[in-house]
Parts: structure tokens; C-alpha cells; sequence
């Protein structure tokens, strides 16, 4: 009894208190100023902090936002854990008429594919999917990478630099995407180094499979144990325990998305050789500009080595790591550029690419 | 004194949310948010919006069917904790009849589907409660293992046999699409004529309405049924149950194989009402979800309907509360959690003082006809 009207007490006290903040906090509305582009995100499962892909594409939501400032009005928005809202976020941004919407991973194919024909007026970008059939006419720009073009390059410095003439790669999920990386990396390596050996693996076949860094760490673990001295990892979150790794075994590891050397622990940076860029702001930052610029098209866009979408990292830490292979890996460069290397974006194009190369 | 029981009786969810707010209300003010703004948001924009209305029931249907499955095994006294499992089974079977047989017409195939996602359900409940009743094995223990079972069986299943030959070189990992004939028919139509329309209204399927009727049925087997009364024995004291000539374990098999039916049918809404094919990024957490609903509905199958709408309602507003009230996602996870446990805790307070009242009355000699008369609930 006693203790039931306590209770009551305490939540009418509460109420009151939340009655007399909320007066004092009205009216500081910011007041509406000319009309704006509103641009919004709404990222991959695991959202921000994720220190590779979608903290990727908040950094081209951001550089937008200080070069167009005053012209456009942004907003980024997380799904739930298992990502199943995100097609309501959508539609909740393209609802309240925002302008310019970004999916960022594949996942959102089909959501943004669906939320686009609703909205007509309503243009989209899409990150690493694929939606058939569309035309400069379409709402959807489809922004893909070339990840094998980068993952040639660090295999190749890989191959360069591992001593024991073994390298790892540890993916996240099994899924094409990731084997794209996976076939790059090999190719670069057997490309500059051909009794190179690589040792593959992949953390696991569900979405679980981008965060979880144990499993990365006992993947990693277990192939420096088999002699490798390099392993790259493309595998979001993961990938932290690859570094760990790494350290425990003072062998090197090579980051992936951004330039990771920037965004590991202390411990960890003298281990990261270097990172393959993917550049998810550079075609957020150059979609919001089109749009800006009222150039925006639909259909696809690629971004390779040739446009600066790709590439490996060179930063404070890795520039003296690297000094010595700078020179090859330009010349690589320039030559997948140029189209003189072919670099095979899966499995089978890997096999015809192999048997290619002089024995 | 009697009234006074029965107003509080009546005000008891009541307060429960109150409470459930109250306490939400302490972490938005140390975020140094304003709860009026938050919970403003919240109700305008989860009850006042057509769209948001649709989505609640969208997001309800598979969460009833959940929740019921969980409840009808908690009534016989056990533990399902494998409906997650069990509508993986469900989903992929209802899947693999979906794509699997062509030519069939929507009368036919459609409720195919439904019985192959049932009867795939049961078989995922097959094994733990067998092991249960003939060997012992306690069946949290074994559902949950089965759960990790299945999710690594349909990882399989769609990803190296029946991946849609179409998608190979994309990322996507599914089966090949369903015909129509095996779609769970929107709502839509029906929501037209009440002036509802858009994409929302269209999401809405008459799993739905299947999922209430279902509900309803399972009231009155369990309250007006001669099997309804076994089970309360069988749950209530099963020694003295087994001694009155009711057949324990043919009970507990019984409802644990009806818990696995209707759980096989929780992923349907998704994968036949909304996809039309079984992606490995189909949604999960169902099963969980459903043990906090029948918890919350204390076991009663109506109650599932209304806990499922306030799960609905929770889901639906945190994306108001996210956009227009610009707090963190994680911060709204927290609250989310924080109102449901507030209100079962709250609801489970005022009972039991409800009880105690009642209970005291009763010893008080004067006045013990009068408050014999039980509701009951």
C-alpha cells in the first residue's frame, strides 16, 4: 500500500519537473531560412563508428556539407541492428522531401529500388549495388568500385614485401563481393612475385561475419602461424582483430575502405603496411556536387583507379614502409590505368588471368 | 474497497505505461533531452500518421504469430526459446513449396505454403521436446541449440543449393522468386476502400487478419475446451495431474508441437507477404522478440495481439523519435527496452497487490461472499 503510493508520488513529481523543463525549452526552434537541397543517409548494419564504411560515407556527407554549406541540409540515419527499417527510412526521408538519398551497401538494392518508383521526384544513390536497367533518365545512380584495381595493388606490395613468401587475406563474408577483393589481391600478387604463396579465408556467410573480431583474430592467428608475414582483410570490423593479431604477432596487416593507419589503436599502427582506399566519400562528396551543380544522372558509376576511387594508402606512418615499392606500385598503376593489366574481378576471371601470366 | 480493487484492476496498464514512461523519461533528461519533445514525437508521430498505423500492423503480424507461439508452450508449462529456429525451418519450407512447384493456383498453393511452413516448424520442435519427454533433456537447452542448427542449415539451403541462378555474380544471396500464386495477397485493396493507400497499405497482408483469427481460436481451445483445462493442470501441478488420469506428456507433446506450428509461420508475413523470396538477410530476432510479447501478454493469446501492436508501435515510433526528435539510435534501443520492462514490472507489482487485497478480503470472515465473486482474468 505504502509502497504503491510512493510510486505515484514520485511520477507525479516527475511530471511536474518535466512539465517546467519543457516550458523552458520551446521556442528555440531555429528559424527557416531559404529554401535548400536536403540530402540524407541512411548506412549499412553496424552504422557509424564502424571506422571503415559507413563512417567512410559520413565523411562525404560532411565535406558537403563545408563546401556547400549553405546551400544543402543533410541528416544520416542508422537502421536497427538487423537493418530491417531501412527501407522505412527511406521512405520516412523521401516523405519529408529530402532531395538526394544514399543507401550505403547492397543491401539496400531492392529497398531503394521500390522507394524510387514511389518517388519519382526523388533522386537516390546507391553504394556497391547493382539495379538493372536503368538509364541517365533514372532516379538511381548506382556508385560501384573497382575493389579488385586496389586489391592488385596491395597484393603486389604485399608480394613485395613479405619475406617469407607467404601472405594471408582474411574476408568477411563469403559473399562475390568480397571474393572481387580476394581475386585482385591474388592477382597482384602472383602478378609481381609468381611462387608467391596466399593463404584465404573467410570469417563466415552471414552479415555476423563483418563484426567479429574474434573470429578475424583466430583466422589471422592461425595463417601467421602458417608462415604468412602480410595479411590483408576485407572484412569491416573484423578486420580489428586481424590487427590485434598482427601485434600479438608483430607481423603486418593491410587495412581496407579507409586509410586505417589513421583509425587503429597506438599499438597497432606500426603494423598496418598499408590500407586499399575505397573512396565511398569521394562518390558521396562528387554525387551531392553533381546534384548541387544540377548535374546529376542516373544509372551507373564506376570508380577505379583511373577516377581516384580506389588506391592504397600512404600516410605518416606506412610512408617509410613503402618507400621502397612506391616506384612499382606507380608503375602498376599506370599500367592497369592505361589498360595493360587486365585485373580479374572474380574467381573465374582470376583462373583465366592466372594461366595468362609467363610461367 | 471493492470498487476501489476493480478501478485499479481497470487503471493497471495504465499506470504500467505510466511507470514504463516515467522511467524513460530519467534517461532522456540525462542525455540532456526534453522527455515532453521525445514522447511528443513518439505518440504524433506513431499514432497520428496513416503510415505509421499501417506499418504498426505490418510490423505486428509477424510478431502475433511469434508471440503466440511462445505463449502456448509457456502455458504448458515449458520453454520454447527455438521459435527462432523454428520460423527459420518454417520460412525456408514455405520458401522451398514457394518457388519449388509452379503452375499451382493461388488456392491451392498459397495454403501449401502456409502448412509446409507449419509442419516445418513442428518438425524443428520435434526434436527437443521428443528429447524432453523420453530422455529428460531440458528443452531450453536443446531449443537453443537447435535454433544455432537451423540458422546454419538455411544458410546452406539458400546459399549453396537453392540460390537463385539469376543472382550469381551479385551480391544477393536468395532463392529464385516465387509465382503470385504462392504471395500472400496486400491488404491493400480492402485498406483502399477505408481511403488508405500508399506503399504502407500495401504491406499490410492478410497474414494479419489469419494471425488474429488464430488467436482467438487458441482463447477458446485453452479457456472452453475440455484440452484447455488439461493444460492448466498439466501446468498448474502435473504429478496432480497425472494422478486425476490426464495424460502428462501427451499434453506437453500436444502444445509443444501447436508452439512449433505457429512459430513456423512467423517469418510468412515477410517472406510470402512482402519479398517473395528468401533472402540470407531475411529478418531475424523474431523468436526473441516473441518471448518478450508472450511475457508481456502473460501467456494470453489476446494479449499477444495487443503487446505485438505496442512492440509495432515502439519499432515504428523510435524512427520518429530518431528523425524528428534527432536522438541516437542506440539511446532509443535503451528506451524501448526500458518501457516493456518498466511495464512488466509495473503490471506485476499492481497484480500481486491486487492479489493480496483480494486474499485478505477473503480471510476477513464478515465480508467473505461478497468478495468470492472473482473476475477472474
Amino acid at each position: 500500500m505504502r509502497g504503491m503510493r510512493g510510486v505515484g508520488v514520485l511520477a507525479l513529481a516527475m511530471v511536474v519537473v518535466l512539465a517546467i523543463t519543457a516550458c523552458q525549452q520551446r521556442a528555440q526552434q531555429p528559424a527557416q531560412q531559404a529554401k535548400k537541397f536536403k540530402v540524407g543517409i541512411v548506412y549499412d548494419v553496424g552504422g557509424r563508428g564502424d571506422l571503415s564504411f559507413n563512417d567512410m560515407a559520413f565523411a562525404g556527407l560532411e565535406q558537403a556539407q563545408r563546401e556547400f554549406g549553405d546551400r544543402i541540409e543533410t541528416r544520416d540515419l542508422e537502421p536497427t541492428a538487423g537493418g530491417e527499417n531501412r527501407e522505412e527510412l527511406l521512405r520516412l526521408l523521401a516523405g519529408e522531401n529530402y532531395d538526394l538519398i544514399f543507401g550505403i551497401g547492397f543491401l539496400f538494392t531492392d529497398s531503394i529500388s521500390r522507394v524510387a518508383k514511389e518517388f519519382p521526384n526523388v533522386k537516390f544513390g546507391l553504394i556497391d549495388g547493382f539495379v538493372p536497367d536503368l538509364t541517365d533518365a533514372s532516379n538511381i545512380v548506382c556508385l560501384l568500385f573497382n575493389e579488385h584495381e586496389g586489391s592488385f595493388l596491395v597484393g603486389a606490395a604485399a608480394a613485395l614485401k613479405s619475406r617469407t613468401g607467404v601472405i594471408g587475406f582474411v574476408g568477411g563474408m563469403k559473399i562475390p563481393l568480397i571474393e572481387k577483393f580476394e581475386a585482385g589481391y591474388i592477382a597482384g600478387a602472383r602478378y609481381v612475385k609468381p611462387s608467391i604463396r596466399v593463404l584465404s579465408d573467410y570469417a563466415g556467410t552471414t552479415g555476423e561475419a563483418f563484426r567479429d573480431p574474434v573470429k578475424g583474430k583466430e583466422l589471422a592467428l592461425a595463417q601467421y602461424d602458417r608462415r604468412a608475414d602480410i595479411i590483408y582483410h576485407a572484412s569491416g570490423g573484423t578486420g580489428i582483430g586481424v590487427f590485434e593479431a598482427a601485434v600479438v604477432k608483430k607481423r603486418l596487416a593491410i587495412g581496407v575502405d579507409a586509410d586505417q593507419s589513421l583509425t587503429v589503436k597506438d599499438d597497432q599502427r606500426p603494423q598496418i603496411l598499408t590500407s586499399m582506399m575505397k573512396r565511398v566519400d569521394v562518390s558521396v562528396f562528387e554525387t551531392i556536387k553533381a546534384f548541387v551543380d544540377g548535374q546529376y544522372k542516373g544509372g551507373y558509376k564506376n570508380f577505379g583507379l583511373a577516377e581516384g576511387g580506389v588506391g592504397y594508402a600512404e600516410n605518416d606512418y606506412n610512408k617509410d614502409m613503402i618507400a621502397d615499392i612506391k616506384d612499382r606500385l606507380e608503375d602498376l598503376k599506370q599500367k592497369i590505368v592505361a589498360g595493360e593489366i587486365k585485373v580479374p574481378a572474380s574467381k573465374a576471371e582470376l583462373d583465366t588471368f592466372l594461366k595468362s601470366l609467363p610461367k | 474497497m471493492k470498487w476501489r480493487l476493480l478501478v485499479l484492476q481497470i487503471a493497471t496498464p495504465i499506470l504500467a505505461i505510466v511507470f514504463g514512461v516515467v522511467i524513460a523519461s530519467i534517461i532522456v533528461l540525462a542525455i540532456g533531452r526534453n522527455p515532453l519533445d521525445v514522447f511528443g514525437v513518439l505518440l504524433r508521430f506513431g499514432l497520428l500518421r496513416a503510415d505509421s498505423l499501417l506499418s504498426i500492423l505490418f510490423k505486428a503480424t509477424p510478431l502475433i504469430f511469434a508471440g503466440l507461439a511462445v505463449a502456448l508452450s509457456f502455458r504448458a508449462a515449458l520453454w520454447n526459446i527455438g521459435v527462432e529456429g523454428q520460423y527459420y525451418i518454417g520460412a525456408f519450407c514455405a520458401a522451398y513449396v514457394g518457388f519449388g512447384i509452379k503452375g499451382l493456383p493461388v488456392a491451392v498453393h498459397l495454403p501449401l505454403a502456409v502448412l509446409a511452413a507449419g509442419l516445418g516448424g513442428m518438425l524443428w520442435a520435434l526434436v527437443p521436446i521428443l528429447l524432453k519427454l523420453r530422455r529428460g533433456a531440458h528443452e531450453v537447452i536443446t531449443t537453443i541449440m537447435m535454433n544455432y542448427i537451423a540458422a546454419a542449415v538455411i544458410l546452406y539451403l539458400i546459399a549453396d543449393v537453392f540460390r537463385d541462378p539469376s543472382q550469381i555474380g551479385t551480391p544477393r544471396v536468395r532463392t529464385p522468386e516465387f509465382p503470385g500464386s504462392a504471395r500472400v495477397p496486400s491488404m491493400g485493396p480492402l485498406l483502399g476502400l477505408l481511403g488508405l493507400t500508399g506503399p504502407d497499405a500495401n504491406k499490410v497482408n492478410w497474414l494479419l487478419i489469419f494471425g488474429l483469427v488464430l488467436c482467438v481460436l487458441f482463447t477458446v481451445l485453452l479457456s472452453r475446451t475440455r484440452f484447455g483445462y488439461e493444460v492448466r493442470a498439466v501446468a498448474f501441478n502435473p504429478q496432480a495431474a497425472e494422478a486425476a488420469g490426464i495424460p502428462n506428456a501427451r499434453i506437453q507433446f500436444l502444445m509443444f508441437m501447436l508452439s512449433g506450428g505457429v512459430a513456423g509461420l512467423a517469418g510468412l508475413s515477410d517472406v510470402l507477404g512482402f519479398f517473395g523470396y528468401l533472402d540470407i538477410d531475411f529478418p531475424k530476432g523474431l523468436g526473441f522478440l516473441g518471448i518478450s510479447i508472450a511475457l508481456l501478454a502473460k501467456n494470453n493469446p489476446l494479449g499477444v495481439v495487443l503487446a505485438a501492436l505496442l512492440f509495432g508501435f515502439l519499432d515504428r515510433g523510435a524512427l520518429g523519435v530518431q528523425f524528428f526528435a534527432r536522438v541516437p539510435k542506440e539511446v532509443i534501443v535503451i528506451l524501448q527496452a526500458l518501457i516493456i520492462l518498466a511495464i512488466v514490472v509495473a503490471y506485476e507489482l499492481v497484480t500481486r497487490y491486487i492479489r493480496m487485497q483480494r486474499k485478505r478480503e477473503a480471510e476477513r470472515p464478515a465480508t467473505a461472499p461478497a468478495a468470492a465473486a472473482e473476475a477472474g482474468h
